[in-house]
């Protein structure tokens, strides 16, 4: 809760009062739900599998989080100036595709690709945020059409068909780990706690919220609004393209089909965290918690032998049930 | 029968919203006829007495009667079944619709699958009318003034054939033109045997009107006086339980300080055309004008917002090119929308981080922000300003109009700003807390040499706090009084000169 302190508060928050008021606090927090369902639902896996908490589930779980999360991060960013980013898994793809080729045919090093596919991922986010900040486009209709060209130029170059192997030492980012945790889920991790840090105690961050919460007011207060919704749609990108290259250094083989299905999972990660798709309100760790809640939804339907088909309806249910949560606690 | 029944009467109704009281043992009945005025600050619980009589909100305690007959309102839709009908503050209009439609919103003429427009529109159009006929019912709602949208809002609560009319502050957007033409149409209503209940902020206009006034104070009745014994004095001390100050202060003259903003034929097509005036250091300049009067466009091409296609802006003798507000804020010109929730506030964030958002630079440290240096100067500020708040980590929006003014001001003081240009400061402010600003300003300009630009409609505040008073009317400047030779009917003379 970092990023909660007192002073940034969006809530009121009461200081005096101790233990219940702590707890008020608590429930205000816009992430405080989801906190609580996540481990309501670890609680119930632990209890109901044998192999949930098992030290390699674990890793499986997190790896899966981190992929989409990375690309949740970027999107709540972009939600939280007010926009949405539609094209988030498609730039994904492109970007990973991109970083293959630039691996296996023109002989970039391999530690640079990481690098240099973010770069190219923040070029393609830059491009949506030129559109929606510089000429003021409705960001759905702009990232709507973004989307559909950078899936289909990702199939232009691939004619369909994946980019491999990409070969030692460029797996070890998706494949190796620190001190046993998988490096995707470190990298994921250090993200996160810059995210944390950039929205709480930057002018940038700060300026994000009031750019969310007030456009108009945000303008007459002198901040540079363009510039800031230009940094969320490029840093959108960026993130997307750090998850779609991890990604096929896991898999060693740039797949056209990376990223898709990533959308819905990173607007869904966000809501559940409790970012608004108004603008002005969210926070990192509610997405991160966000991504966490999918990722052990998927990995609990498999362990309690539930068909893979039934997983997209308990989601959309579990959406559903944040939503009305969210309105009872806006009642009160 | 000899006593008729009052059409609305009710008897001690409380209401209490969680553990707060809003409404404590009000009794309040109106007359057919009768125009009865409900005055009090902000939050001394006029609109929740509203609200309980138009349907929208269920009383805690209390009864109510129509026509001798006790009621329970449901919803709006059962007031109006009783002909009880409101035209509330906040506008609230479908943009992208007609006006007409807009008026007659759900009650189109005509079948269901058919509507008959053309009768639509004559009966949009004669309620239009009735209260002011310079707006076209064909328009959009989006394209009228704010001052006209609340107009719209009126003919349709006029509409609806109500009996009893509440006007929760119909003219606090509304110029004196309009404002005459809202108080003839209600004289109309009640000479037919209507009756309503007035809200507003604006006394004289309550004094003018009412043939009964009742004060609530902290959500309880203060008394219930006749428009004969209903001078302002009275007034402000049942509505503030106090006597207020003589307020009045002195003009000043200020030929030997230096001018700091110079506006010199400044044009904008379909704005305003060949608008000149001078500042001086330390000197509070009235504009006074109808809306559409160009006043706002002035002030925000001067703020850089939009651009003029000729005339000069010179700021201490130099001449400037705001390209952005950003350009303006730098030099230390800053502008205080007329539309505090929509274009001030940052309604979700905090008073602290509200008031130093512009100036963030100042307390970014290596790795962290230096918060409690920020708390620190804020609180100062606030302090200064006088603005009562509890905790600067609470939202803004938890504050009420005339506070969160206050940090609007603070925002731009610890920027350093040295002009403002302030548009409507006060509107929808109560009393007390609009005579707070002023005396902020007032003393703002004698202690840090502040100069301040006061867009206003009300004629009052003009004369209360401006050292010079400039009209404005139809995009151009009629003239500069200084406030000690001017007067209102000559102000007024000037505007349609």
């Amino acid at each position: 809760m970092m990023q909660d302190t007192d002073f940034n508060s969006a809530t009121p928050v009461q200081r005096d009062g101790g233990a219940r008021a702590l707890l008020l606090r608590f429930f205000r927090w816009e992430a405080s739900g989801i906190l609580i369902a996540l481990a309501i639902l670890f609680a119930a896996l632990a209890i109901a599998t044998d192999n949930f908490l098992s030290a390699y589930n674990m890793s499986v779980v997190a790896r899966q989080a981190a992929f989409v999360g990375l690309v949740a991060l970027g999107q709540t960013l972009v939600l939280l100036v007010g926009g949405i980013d539609l094209s988030v898994g498609a730039c994904a793809g492109l970007s990973a595709i991109v970083g293959s080729i630039a691996l296996t045919q023109w002989g970039l090093h391999p530690f640079l690709i990481i690098p240099f596919t973010m770069g190219f991922g923040f070029a393609l986010g830059a491009l949506n945020g030129a559109l929606v900040a510089g000429l003021r486009l409705n960001p759905f209709i702009v990232t709507l059409a973004t989307w559909e060209i950078f899936a289909g130029m990702t199939l232009v170059i691939t004619q369909g068909y994946p980019i491999r192997p990409l070969g030692e030492p460029f797996t070890w980012f998706g494949q190796g780990d620190v001190f046993g945790v998988p490096l995707p889920v470190a990298i994921f991790a250090v993200v996160s706690l810059v995210l944390v840090w950039t929205l709480a105690q930057t002018r940038f961050g700060r300026n994000i919220f009031a750019v969310g919460g007030n456009r108009d007011a945000a303008v007459l207060a002198g901040i540079r609004v363009k510039r800031v919704e230009f940094l969320a749609y490029g840093l959108a990108g960026m993130l997307s393209a750090l998850a779609g290259i991890l990604y096929a250094s896991r898999m060693d083989a740039g797949q056209p089909s990376v990223g898709e299905g990533w959308l819905m999972g990173a607007i869904t990660a966000a809501i559940l965290g409790g970012t608004s798709l108004r603008g002005g309100q969210g926070s990192v760790v509610g997405t991160v918690l966000g991504a966490l809640l999918l990722a052990v939804l998927a990995n609990g339907t498999v362990l309690m032998n539930v068909s893979g088909f039934w997983q997209r309806v308990i989601v959309g249910g579990v959406v559903l049930v944040a939503v009305l949560v969210d309105l009872l606690r806006r009642r009160d | 029968m000899t006593q008729p029944h009052p059409l609305i009467d009710a008897r001690h109704v409380s209401k209490t919203f969680g553990s707060v009281r809003a409404l404590t043992d009000v009794s309040i009945t109106l007359a057919p006829g009768e125009v009865h005025s409900v005055i009090g600050e902000n939050g001394a619980g006029k609109s929740t007495l509203m609200g309980i009589l138009c349907g929208r909100i269920r009383p805690t305690q209390g009864k109510l009667l129509v026509d001798g007959t006790e009621v329970h309102f449901h919803s709006p839709q059962d007031a109006q079944a009783h002909g009880i009908a409101i035209a509330p503050q906040e506008v609230n209009l479908v943009p992208h619709l007609t006006v007409a439609e807009n008026i007659l919103l759900g009650a189109h003429r005509g079948r269901a699958a058919h509507i008959d427009w053309k009768s639509t529109l004559a009966e949009a159009t004669r309620h239009l009318h009735e209260v002011d006929d310079s707006v076209d019912p064909r328009a959009r709602v989006s394209q009228l003034s704010r001052a006209q949208q609340q107009l719209v809002q009126i003919a349709r609560a006029a509409a609806t054939r109500a009996r009893v009319i509440i006007f929760d502050e119909p003219t606090a957007t509304l110029t004196y033109r309009e404002t005459d033409k809202l108080i003839a149409y209600i004289r109309r209503m009640t000479a037919e045997g209507r009756s309503a209940f007035y809200i507003s902020h604006r006394l004289d206009e309550v004094r003018e009107l009412s043939h009964r006034i009742t004060a609530l104070r902290d959500g309880a009745l203060v008394g219930c006086i006749g428009p004969e014994e209903a001078t302002r004095d009275r007034m402000v001390t049942m509505m503030a339980g106090r006597p207020t100050r003589a307020h009045v202060t002195t003009a000043r003259t200020l030929t030997d300080r230096p001018t700091v903003l110079e506006v010199q034929g400044l044009n904008r097509d379909h704005e305003f055309r060949d608008v000149s005036f001078s500042l001086r250091e330390g000197e509070i300049l009235g504009i006074s004008g109808l809306i559409g009067s160009g006043r706002t466009e002035v002030a925000k091409c001067i703020f850089g917002l939009t651009r003029p296609q000729s005339g000069r802006v010179l700021l201490d003798g130099r001449e400037t090119r705001f390209r952005s507000p950003l350009d303006a804020i730098g030099a230390g010109l800053v502008y205080l929308p007329e539309e505090r929730k929509a274009e001030g506030i940052f309604p979700l964030l905090s008073i602290a981080e509200n008031t130093v958002i512009p100036s963030f630079d100042r307390f970014t440290g290596v790795l962290r922000m230096r918060n409690r240096q920020m708390l620190d100067e804020v609180g100062q500020l606030a302090r200064q300003l006088k603005a009562k708040f509890s905790r600067l980590s609470d939202p803004i929006s938890s504050l009420s109009g005339g506070n969160q003014q206050k940090f609007i001001i603070a925002r731009w003081l610890m920027r350093e700003a040295r002009v403002l240009i302030m548009d409507e400061p006060t509107r929808g402010i109560d009393v007390n807390a609009k005579q707070e600003i002023q005396s902020v300003l007032r003393r703002l300009t004698e202690e840090r040499g502040l100069s301040v630009v006061l867009i206003s409609s009300e004629m009052e505040e003009l004369f209360d706090v401006a050292d010079r008073i400039l009209v404005m009317h139809e995009g151009r400047v009629k003239g500069v009084k200084d406030r000690a030779e001017a007067t209102q009917e000559g102000l007024l003379e000037l505007a349609m000169s």
